[in-house]
């Protein structure tokens, strides 16, 4: 580092330069009371909104500053936000999207059911010995049906008791 | 001989005379009069930050009345993290970023006349009568030179030249107000030094 500032003796006695640029005469005389003026008119009462995004969300701030300063982004983003939407709605309406029941996809050997085979009586049975609700929804048809303190008969695929027996105590 | 003037007597109770810490309580809790201390105390070097990186008075006038005022909103939530004069530069250096993203390809300078002291200043004179004996170059071009060359770089590198080689800022206080580490701090000074050195080869090597 030192070496380096060697290099840069000359630049650095150039920037002197700027410390002795100087704001007109008495300028700072009256500095303060424009800024105590501006706050006692009511400009330090609150933030504005776009500020109090700035604090709480800085990507935010610099995502609308972007779009502010170059408005072929708020296009382009825009433009986007519509293909994925289109695409999104294509891929729903295609009868081969829907999400396949995650219980029949662990037994290979069966034939994939349809949607309403799900909640067949034939299924029911292992729906609900492992206490899984049956549904089209992927995240709901994880949920158990019973709960820890109460369940329902006894024994559930989902929770194993735990025995514990002391080591010594048989010694 | 020189006589030097008695140190004026300062009221610790008054705001002139109060420490950082309670001024910065006083005006949390809306107290002007400690706020306008604090802007008096830390005016000049605010302003002077932000005049190095515009190059332009106006602009600077405004940006630093208006860090003044968005610290004062911001009071709040100041936790003294840190130093006050710390947290207000941070406040600062991000207003003026901000601002000159936005400016960007519209700069337009106005500078400050320099001080009686530029003409006397040993380093300033050195640098005229034997780097550029040939050209003649005046202090006020070289000002403009300088000016020009600091608005090529970008805005982060200029920031670091300007705390660390203009107003004499430490790496570590520059890290802090830039929200970097201080090895980005020492790679953008090395880097900025380099572009500059380059744009004004013509003023600090001798032919």
């Amino acid at each position: 580092m030192k070496h380096s500032d060697n290099n840069f003796k000359t630049l650095r006695q150039l920037l002197k330069l700027k410390q002795h640029e100087v704001p007109p005469p008495g300028y700072f005389n009256t500095f303060s009371d424009q800024v105590i003026s501006r706050l006692q008119s009511g400009e330090g009462r609150a933030q504005s909104s776009t500020e109090r995004i700035a604090d709480q969300a800085p990507w935010l701030a610099w995502l609308l500053q972007l779009f502010e300063t170059r408005p072929g982004v708020i296009g382009g983003f825009a433009t986007s936000m519509v293909v994925l939407l289109v695409i999104g709605v294509i891929i729903s309406e295609r009868p081969d999207s829907l999400p396949k029941n995650i219980l029949t996809a662990t037994a290979d050997s069966q034939p994939t059911p349809s949607l309403a085979a799900v909640t067949s009586p034939d299924l029911g049975g292992v729906v609900q010995a492992s206490g899984i609700v049956a549904s089209t929804n992927p995240v709901t048809s994880l949920q158990p049906v019973t709960t820890l303190f109460g369940q329902a008969g006894g024994s559930s695929g989902l929770f194993q008791a735990a025995s514990f027996s002391p080591t010594g105590s048989g010694n | 001989m020189i006589m030097s003037e008695p140190n004026p007597i300062i009221d610790p109770n008054t705001p002139a005379g109060m420490l950082e810490g309670d001024l910065v309580k006083q005006a949390r809790r809306g107290d002007f009069a400690a706020y306008d201390e604090l802007v008096k105390r830390y005016q000049q070097r605010i302003y002077a930050t932000i005049y190095h990186m515009t190059s332009n008075h106006e602009d600077a006038n405004d940006l630093a009345q208006e860090s003044f005022i968005k610290a004062f909103q911001a009071l709040p939530s100041f936790k003294g993290g840190s130093t006050f004069y710390t947290w207000l530069y941070r406040i600062a250096v991000n207003k003026t970023i901000n601002f000159l993203k936005q400016r960007k390809n519209r700069q337009h300078m106005s500078l400050n006349d320099l001080d009686f002291n530029a003409e006397h200043d040993p380093d300033l004179m050195a640098l005229i009568s034997d780097k550029t004996p040939v050209r003649e170059v005046g202090l006020t071009e070289l000002q403009q030179k300088l000016n020009e060359a600091l608005l090529k770089l970008s805005e982060p590198h200029r920031m670091v030249v300007v705390l660390h080689d203009v107003q004499g800022v430490s790496h570590d206080e520059i890290a802090e107000m830039m929200n970097c580490n201080i090895g980005t701090v020492r790679s953008r000074l090395f880097y900025a030094r380099q572009q500059l050195q380059g744009f004004l080869a013509e003023y600090i090597n001798p032919a």
